[in-house]
């Protein structure tokens, strides 16, 4: 006896009476064995001590009353995602998915071929049975054409579709390196079935690849036939579907290891990008020349004028200033070409309403944006705009000034159509004094530390979108 | 040539064979043939053997689907053909009794506070409070908070994986938490309801995870606004059966960080998955993040099914056949509960001390609820912001005090009533169902605004 299957079944009603001894499965079933037969590998093996095996839904649901490993329970279908992520747990752990035709093949089947597809090493033993045991002897995936079931009670036909090759289809993915079907009808083929499932295990211990083992099986209860006419069954009727033997084996070299998982405080700093050093300060004080303890900003854009990043920018410098600062961008479609804004507070203490339905300052980039936002600035707000693309001021609450400035055209000058956003930034400082030229230098020079080469374009432009800003004044 | 070994023959105990005949055909010898006398333990005819002619092949013990069934005799034995415990062995499961390997908790240095989103605050919270497998599957609006993680998790040997589908994704949770480890996932509204009956796993089998939710408009495919149309789902509807997670409800990029920290410890602390509810504005709302002071590097619990030979004994499993020991379950799954409803209500109260008015608000609309309340307050109206930050539990213990001198409720929401159904829940089991409450609501991705709420609580006074 295996000393992988557990000596008493404690699980198993408690492992009371004859059933601390005995399987659930009926007289005749090809269970027993392939469990029989994996316990077997899992011993030969040698790596009892780190397998973890996962149970289906379907009669093996309690794989887990025999087999003395690690012991997962996944949901209908989805051992093999449950698999895949113990062996990302634990890349040592040799992980075994033990599934039947229902649950592989029908229920499961989007995570058996992304499972295989993928092809991280685990091993898959795939029982078929041609039939749905637990539930009662309903149509299969793999039941026969013209074979009746509980839910094909007139044959299987066209309609209901062919007999599902699952051998065949996993051999066809890129991820396995090994896929057999088996059988366990008479001696010779039970032999095969053991050698196969061996093999499954030791190509998954030795880091190849995801091994998949199909076993055709025996449910002679829902067949409605004896265990001895149900073996010839399954040799007569569904060998012939479900031809037997190596459907892939392809030599691969070991693949699989993952480094242990990084818990380096340094390595945290660096890679969250964190750091210690305090930014200089150089704001006075809050600019409650525009709002007493919170202003609030819309910058409105096309997707590419970096509305967004400008409104970052401006969010990031009052963070460092000292201030509570936020900003809520337009998401999704919407910013895939088509207008693109951008909410953003500063408040002295806390932002309450990060939305700006009305807002102290707008930062226009475009015609539309200037039709929609200009009008919902705040009397004695501010509007700094585009004036090469921006040819009309629409009407404006009492004592909103205007200020135009061609970010786009000093942005060409410049040779980086880009930073026209900066040159906004630039604008927006000279037109409002929000907070000195530095505060905003400051930020940009960090949000380009690790494209240095940017730094003096963009530095440029903020300069000249404050000179062109200070040279045309406010319309109003 | 090494001189042959005599090879064992077959024994049987009788009332392990279930008579399936598998080990007659498999005889060259024939020396196995079908018995006639029923077990009475079970009922079945188990075959007899007559192994005069028989070689030690083996082939009928191949041939045996039952573990106990035929086996190779002891050779030379004098064993009693129905003591199992004298054919088998002693032997029980060699397996350790499962210790737990404590967490460490790392000091970090001074580190200044970050400008982050809040699926960024969420992610960097998640890799400080240790996780490093991320699963998801990408959707508007929660998406920044995966590719994050792609980006980051490789410099810490993390694994991200994108799964097939949100199916897949809770299930590879269930994978990783079941392994003792700390596992993530970012989604959305249609992807959340995908992922419940996995959920419902997680809690029956008690493995934790966090899975964070930025909720958006619904039903159906609805849009990529802002909602929180899925807080009946969260608080009320995790998939089949008995189930319940703490669900909490940030409503700064801040909060983000501190309550993703804190869901990883409570989900270990109480084996159980936490689900953070997020609005569409929150998960892409950018602000400041002060980081802790430490971080963490998990152990593995006692309990996990790790794959290595410490915890060998151990299961993740929700199936449990008998009702008794089902009804046990629960019972036990309900004082988890009970103590998670002692333990954790959090809310946030401001200006609540002397109010007479109360909005009610999370998430997002609960920030246009505070500037609303400030506005009311220099009005002269006495209005305050109670503010759940756990849904479920719903933090009704430090409401009730407040009823005293309140006597009225303004609920403020992004959904139909989600919020106020559980307010009302709450109240209602807490004897205190009598009080008055009005509401402001929208939908479809359009969030209460301030004035509104201002409008709102002095039109219906
Ligand atoms: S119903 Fe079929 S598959 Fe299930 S245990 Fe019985 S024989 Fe085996
Ligand atoms: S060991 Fe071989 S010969 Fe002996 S009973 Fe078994 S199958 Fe027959
Ligand atoms: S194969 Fe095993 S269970 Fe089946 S009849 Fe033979 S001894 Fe009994």
């Amino acid at each position: 006896m295996s000393k992988v299957i557990y000596r008493k079944f404690e699980r198993h009603s408690h492992g009371e009476g004859i059933k601390g001894m005995s399987t659930h499965y009926c007289p005749g079933c090809g269970h027993g064995l392939a469990h029989k037969y994996l316990a077997n590998a899992i011993e030969e093996a040698g790596v009892q001590e780190r397998t973890v095996t996962v149970s289906p839904v379907g009669c093996s649901v309690f794989l887990f009353y025999y087999m003395d490993t690690g012991n997962t329970q996944a949901a209908h279908g989805r051992a093999p995602a449950v698999a895949v992520a113990h062996k990302l747990a634990n890349p040592n752990a040799v992980v075994v998915a033990y599934q039947g035709d229902g649950d592989l093949g029908s229920i499961g089947i989007a995570e058996i071929i992304s499972a295989a597809q993928q092809g991280i090493p685990i091993t898959v033993i795939f029982i078929n049975n041609a039939i749905y045991g637990m539930t009662g002897g309903q149509m299969a995936p793999t039941t026969l054409m013209a074979q009746k079931t509980s839910t094909s009670p007139h044959g299987r036909d066209r309609l209901m579709g062919e007999p599902m090759k699952i051998a065949e289809l996993m051999a066809q993915l890129d991820g396995t390196v090994y896929v057999e079907r088996v059988a366990l009808f008479n001696s010779k083929e039970r032999i095969k079935a053991q050698k196969a499932i061996s093999k499954a295990i030791r190509l998954q211990v030795e880091g190849k690849g995801f091994a998949f083992v199909e076993v055709l099986a025996e449910c002679p209860t829902h067949l409605h036939i004896s265990p001895r006419e149900t073996q010839k069954w399954v040799a007569e009727k569904m060998v012939p579907i479900f031809p037997l033997g190596v459907k892939k084996d392809v030599e691969k070299d070991p693949w699989f290891s993952l480094p242990a998982p990084n818990f380096d405080t340094q390595q945290m700093s660096k890679v969250i990008g964190a750091s210690s050093e305090a930014e200089p300060r150089y704001a006075k004080g809050f600019p409650s020349h525009i709002a007493a303890s919170d202003i609030a900003f819309k910058l409105a854009g096309s997707g590419g004028d970096g509305a967004q990043t400008a409104a970052l920018l401006l969010t990031y410098a009052a963070i460092v200033e000292g201030f509570d600062a936020t900003h809520i961008p337009s998401y999704g479609p919407e910013s895939r070409g088509g207008t693109s804004y951008a909410d953003v507070h500063i408040a002295k203490d806390e932002v309450l309403s990060p939305s700006a339905p009305s807002p102290h300052i707008l930062i226009a980039f475009n015609t539309p944006s200037m039709v929609k936002f200009a009008p919902q600035v705040v009397a004695g707000g501010t509007v700094v705009y585009d004036s090469g693309v921006i040819k009309e001021i629409p009407k404006l609450n009492a004592n909103v000034r205007a200020y135009g400035v061609p970010f786009t055209e000093i942005a060409l000058s410049l040779g980086k159509a880009v930073v026209k956003n900066i040159v906004a930034l630039g604008a927006l400082q000279a037109a409002t004094n929000l907070f000195p030229p530095e505060t905003f230098l400051n930020a940009v020079r960090i949000s380009l530390k690790e494209k240095c080469a940017m730094i003096p374009v963009n530095e440029e432009a903020f300069q000249r979108g404050v000179k062109s800003c200070q040279e045309t004044g406010a319309k109003k | 040539m090494a001189p042959t070994k005599e090879r064992p023959k077959p024994f049987l105990i009788p009332k392990y064979c279930k008579g399936c005949g598998r080990c007659i055909e498999a005889c060259p010898q024939n020396c196995i043939m079908l018995g006639k006398d029923i077990q009475p333990e079970t009922g079945l005819t188990p075959v007899i053997l007559n192994l005069e002619k028989c070689t030690g092949c083996g082939m009928c013990i191949v041939a045996c689907p039952e573990p106990y069934g035929l086996a190779p005799s002891p050779l030379k034995a004098d064993y009693e053909l129905t003591d199992p415990a004298a054919m088998f062995g002693p032997r029980a499961s060699d397996a350790p009794e499962p210790k737990e390997i404590p967490d460490k908790t790392i000091p970090l240095p001074q580190l200044k506070p970050m400008v982050l989103k809040g699926t960024y605050a969420s992610t960097i919270g998640a890799l400080l409070a240790g996780c490093r497998h991320f699963f998801g599957y990408p959707i508007t609006p929660s998406t920044e908070g995966a590719e994050l993680m792609a980006k980051l998790l490789p410099d810490l040997n993390g694994v991200f994986m994108q799964a097939v589908s949100e199916v897949a994704t809770i299930n590879h949770m269930y994978g990783c938490g079941g392994a003792g480890l700390r596992s993530m996932t970012f989604t959305s509204s249609p992807g959340f309801s995908l992922m419940v009956e996995g959920i419902s796993y997680m809690i029956g089998s008690e493995v934790p995870g966090l899975i964070v939710n930025v909720m958006r408009g619904g039903p159906g495919l609805g849009n990529i606004g802002p909602e929180q149309a899925d807080i009946k789902l969260a608080c009320q509807g995790l998939g089949h059966g008995n189930t319940h997670c703490i669900v909490f409800t940030p409503s700064t990029p801040q909060e983000m960080l501190d309550l993703t920290m804190l869901a990883f410890d409570l989900g270990f602390k109480y084996r159980n998955p936490v689900i953070i509810l997020c609005d569409g504005y929150l998960g892409q709302m950018t602000g400041m993040v002060k980081l802790p002071d430490h971080m963490l590097q998990p152990g593995i619990p006692a309990w996990a099914v790790y794959g290595d030979n410490m915890h060998r004994r151990n299961l993740i499993n929700s199936i449990i056949l008998s009702e008794q020991d089902l009804e046990k379950h629960n019972e036990h799954l309900n004082q988890k509960y009970a103590t998670i409803e002692a333990n954790e209500q959090r809310a946030d109260l401001f200006h609540c001390e002397d109010a007479e008015v109360l909005v009610i608000a999370c998430n997002i609309p609960a920030r246009m609820s505070k500037g609303a309340v400030q506005v009311l307050r220099s009005q002269g109206v006495k209005a305050g912001l109670f503010r759940p930050i756990t849904l479920w539990p719903f933090p009704i213990k430090l409401l009730k005090p407040l009823l005293s001198h309140v006597n009225r409720l303004v609920v403020v929401e992004a959904s139909n009533c989600q919020l106020e159904n559980e307010l009302r829940l709450a109240l209602s089991h807490a004897g205190a169902g009598h009080v008055r409450i009005d509401h402001l609501q929208h939908y479809g991705g359009i969030l209460p605004q301030q004035q509104e709420i201002v409008d709102t609580v002095k039109t219906k006074a």
